[in-house]
């Protein structure tokens, strides 16, 4: 920890709890309050244990590392309260925090973090996946999730009468200019699980330019999560030199894109990196915000019913809610499901420390997707993805669960 | 301290997972939405989470038996310390009562769980055409038994009045666990004490409420939002008062004084005209378009009169719902402004409100405060939000001085210190001022008869 003191961390902790009045408008909001009502487990529970560590009134313990732990970094609570308390960004700083005062990290965390950190590790998908469950990570990600007949080929076969497939959509006439100089992010949640849903984006991109495809590194995001924000620094700095000749960089993962946006507010105190991190930031852009710009039309209308979930990284976490649905609408017949912003209780690992929560979570969201009566629920992250995939399993075959690339 | 013998027994009752004693499960219920200082935290020794009235009857019996003091809880919402476990004990989360028990459509009544949320009853209601009209602004998340039990108000107080109007019935788990039921469905009842009014606005100190009868009325089938700004909070004053006299009620007015306004547009970023010193926005109902027309017309012209700066009808629902926002936002706006602030709930005769409002301007002048002022103009309810620093020297002590110079200024126009918020521990130490000597004796006698152990909520009130 040589740059991030703790006691620093602790300081811009309690710049943000110390705002909350205790109101206890977010307690309705917090998914996890709903699956699990007990004080501590709602966002004003937690921001109040945050702040009381900040004032010294409760001592940093194992026991607060996993009341902290236990928070989806979704944000619901952060759009409802009426100060905008980022409870998810306190909960990162104390999570930052107790690792470093208590010597807890995760064990756990920091196996999957060396590993999404290595480049090299994470190309090794099949070797990788053995090792991940070798840790007792394999439920992150689970193997076979996405079987074959979640691929683009099939879905259309299924869903695309005849005359359907017939009536190509003409090509995207947004010309992008010779010199804009687009680049694809390549996440590690999409490659290691969804290595169909990233061919397909990439199909997307070169519909309209010819896209850079980089060696690039994780986004951090599940370093800085939990405890490991060195870790995350060191890679948000190799992605900002990996990207400098790109104009704009496109993400299909959620996750990674707010991430990314955010690398900025990461590096505004730093000399050297200030500047460069802003430029970085102010060109990611998720796909569908990027193909809603060019003025993409999707390849082909079928004759399917869809329905969104948002990604908290997505919705919330870059505005992002319109895009997608116009996409959808243009692709087939679009119906909004209830609660669709409404975290699937995936939330990077979340679904793995606390299963029993995750599951009471995605029930509800299975049961709002059925009572749509659609045929495949749509997402961009890898994450929801996942969760999604279960939910559809459970469902008994009644939806599937698809990235937005592989259906428009 | 619970012995663990004590424990064992009530985790029989109610689930080892429903009777929690980690140390931050215990600190999750020490405290509420006051400003009671968090700290030195007032955890209790055991949060216990009843599942239905039997539990809490048996949880009760328990301590009663062992003299063990408990604190009823819902939200804790609370504006004023009321589910703070002073002196530890249990705190008795009515959280899991969550189920809507009865919707009697015939009667129009509903017998509802005590930890039913407000908007969900709310909800249930309006699915039914029926309307239940007290909303609290805490109305998304508070409890329907912390309404109750802290006799909430809200915006809609002018036209439908306030939680105890609607109150019919009670189920209440007495001290030693005693189940008793008050009133009833029969609308006029006249058998014995009106025990349903006392239990209502006790704050957990006679009793624990488990379920609630409450009356619903027909809902309202239009409903339209006004916002008018004024050169002076008296014009404003004056518009509602001559709308009220000439049988023009709103179903909310709402004021908000200048700093208010100044606060709202900082906090939105936009800019606020300096020759606007009151807004007030309000909410009219009726039968269809053609009432509220009405109403408008009648209401601009009594406004006119009164020199209205500016006076606008939302045209959308989202523009009335965003008008809603900011007025429900408001406490956060101001409280942005400095580090602390203090938040109270006088009530006064609804002609005093002018006058209060000038002479809470005359207070923070004395004592070097800002007080911003919001309220609710229809009913007289006043909450002046002292905003201050209190890490500066000096500033405690200062803002102590100006809370009893405002319940003083109260008092002596026939006010009272809380319209809806409840005395809980903030305003308990004026207690006696406000309702002298023998009111203080009389609601002890009450207590002495109902809790003879003190294990019901102690240190509240008095
Ligand atoms: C943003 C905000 C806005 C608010 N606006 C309003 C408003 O407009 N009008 C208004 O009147 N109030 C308002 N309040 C105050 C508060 O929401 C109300 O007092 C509400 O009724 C408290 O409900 P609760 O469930 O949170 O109760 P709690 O805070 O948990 O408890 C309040 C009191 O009731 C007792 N109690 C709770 N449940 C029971 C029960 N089942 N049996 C016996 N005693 C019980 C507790 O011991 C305590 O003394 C507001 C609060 C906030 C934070
Ligand atoms: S970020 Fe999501 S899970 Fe975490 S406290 Fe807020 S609402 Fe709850
Ligand atoms: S986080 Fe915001 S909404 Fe939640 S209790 Fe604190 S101030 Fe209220």
């Amino acid at each position: 920890m040589s740059n991030h003191s703790n006691d620093k961390l602790l300081l811009e902790a309690k710049k943000i709890v110390s705002q909350c009045d205790r109101c206890g408008t977010c307690l309705p909001v917090c998914p996890l309050f709903e699956a699990k009502n007990v004080e501590a487990s709602s966002a004003r529970g937690k921001n109040v244990i945050a702040r009381a560590l900040t004032e010294g009134g409760l001592e940093p313990t194992p026991e607060m590392l996993a009341k902290v732990n236990f928070c989806l970094l979704c944000r619901a609570c952060v759009d409802t309260c009426p100060s905008k308390i980022a409870t998810d960004e306190a909960m990162i700083n104390i999570r930052q925090y107790l690792v470093n005062k208590t010597g807890a990290a995760n064990t756990k965390y920091k196996a999957m973090g060396g590993i999404l950190k290595s480049r090299g590790m994470v190309k090794l998908t099949a070797k990788t996946l053995a090792l991940l469950r070798k840790l007792g990570l394999g439920s992150v990600f689970p193997h076979g999730m996405v079987p074959e007949e979640y691929t683009r080929a099939h879905f259309l076969a299924a869903f695309s009468g005849p005359a359907a497939l017939g009536q190509k959509a003409p090509p995207s006439d947004v010309a992008v200019t010779a010199s804009t100089r687009v680049a694809y992010f390549d996440g590690c949640g999409m490659r290691m699980m969804f290595p169909e849903a990233a061919a397909e984006t990439l199909k997307l991109l070169k519909a309209g330019t010819q896209p850079m495809v980089k060696d690039n590194v994780c986004c951090g995001l599940p370093h800085l999560a939990h405890g490991l924000r060195d870790e995350f620094l060191e890679l948000a700095r190799k992605n900002i030199s990996i990207y400098e000749d790109a104009d704009v960089v496109v993400c299909d993962c959620a996750s990674c894109g707010g991430t990314l946006k955010h690398i900025a507010s990461y590096f505004a105190n730093d000399p050297h990196w200030k500047d460069r991190a802003a430029a970085f930031s102010r060109k990611v852009m998720d796909l569908t915000e990027y193909l809603a710009k060019v003025g993409y039309t999707p390849r082909q209308k079928v004759d399917a019913i869809f329905t969104y979930h948002d990604p908290c990284h997505l919705g919330r976490g870059q505005g992002i809610k319109k895009q997608p649905r116009d996409l959808l609408r243009a692709a087939g017949k679009f119906v909004e499901m209830k609660e669709a912003d409404v975290c699937c209780g995936g939330a990077g690992s979340f679904h793995m420390d606390y299963p029993d929560i995750a599951s009471t979570i995605l029930d509800k969201k299975r049961a709002n997707i059925e009572k749509t009566g659609a045929a495949i629920v749509v997402t961009g992250c890898p994450g929801c993805l996942i969760q999604l995939a279960k939910a559809a399993k459970a469902s008994g075959g009644k939806f599937k669960a698809m990235h937005i690339s592989q259906v428009i | 301290m619970i012995s663990e013998e004590i424990k064992k027994k009530i985790r029989g009752i109610v689930g080892a997972e429903n009777a929690l004693d980690s140390d931050l499960d215990r600190f999750g219920y020490s405290y509420d939405a006051s400003f009671v200082p968090l700290l030195p935290a007032k955890k209790p020794d055991l949060v216990v989470r009843p599942a239905t009235t039997e539990e809490v009857s048996k949880v009760m019996a328990v301590a009663y038996e062992h003299a063990i003091p408990v604190t009823p809880r819902g939200a804790a919402t609370g504006r004023t310390g009321g589910s703070i476990p002073l002196q530890g004990g249990i705190s008795l989360s009515l959280e899991r009562m969550m189920k809507i028990v009865e919707l009697d459509v015939n009667n129009m009544m509903v017998w509802a769980e005590a930890g039913v949320r407000t908007i969900d009853l709310y909800n249930a209601c309006a699915a039914k055409g029926l309307f239940y009209p007290p909303d609290p602004a805490s109305w998304k998340f508070s409890t329907i038994g912390g309404n109750v039990a802290e006799n909430a108000g809200g915006m809609r107080a002018v036209k439908y009045g306030v939680t105890s109007n609607y109150v019919m019935g009670l189920e209440v788990v007495l001290s030693d666990g005693t189940v008793l039921q008050t009133g009833g469905k029969a609308i006029k009842n006249v058998t014995g004490y009106n025990l349903t009014s006392l239990f209502t606005g006790s704050e957990g100190t006679l009793g624990i409420v488990t379920k609630v009868l409450l009356r619903v009325i027909p809902m309202p089938k239009k409903r339209g939002t006004l916002q008018l700004m004024f050169r002076t909070l008296d014009d404003g004053c004056t518009a509602v008062h001559r709308m009220l006299q000439s049988g023009l009620v709103p179903a909310a007015a709402e004021v908000m004084d200048r700093f208010c306004l100044e606060a709202v547009a900082k906090h939105r970023k936009t800019q606020h005209d300096p020759a606007i010193g009151a807004c007030i926005v309000i909410e009219i109902d009726g039968e269809d378009d053609e009432a509220l027309a009405l109403q408008t017309k009648r209401m601009e012209a009594v406004a006119k009169e009164c020199g209205v700066y500016e006076f606008r009808v939302a045209q959308s629902q989202q523009e009335s719902d965003e008008l809603w926002a900011i007025r429900r936002g408001i406490s956060s706006a101001i409280a942005s402004i400095l580090p602390n602030r203090l938040g109270e709930d006088i009530s006064v005769p609804r002609d005093a409100f002018p006058e209060v409002v000038r002479r809470i301007a005359t207070i923070a002048e004395k004592h070097k405060l800002t007080i911003a002022v919001y309220g609710h103009a229809g009913d007289g309810n006043i909450h002046p939000s002292i905003l201050c620093d209190l890490s500066k020297p000096g500033e405690e002590e200062r803002v102590h001085r100006a809370v009893e110079d405002l319940f003083d200024v109260t008092l002596s126009v026939g006010g009272t210190l809380s319209g809806e918020h409840g005395i809980g521990i903030t305003k308990r130490p004026y207690i006696a001022k406000a309702l002298g000597e023998s009111g203080v004796k009389t609601l002890g006698a009450v207590k002495q008869a109902l809790d003879p152990k003190g294990i019901l909520n102690p240190g509240k009130i008095w």
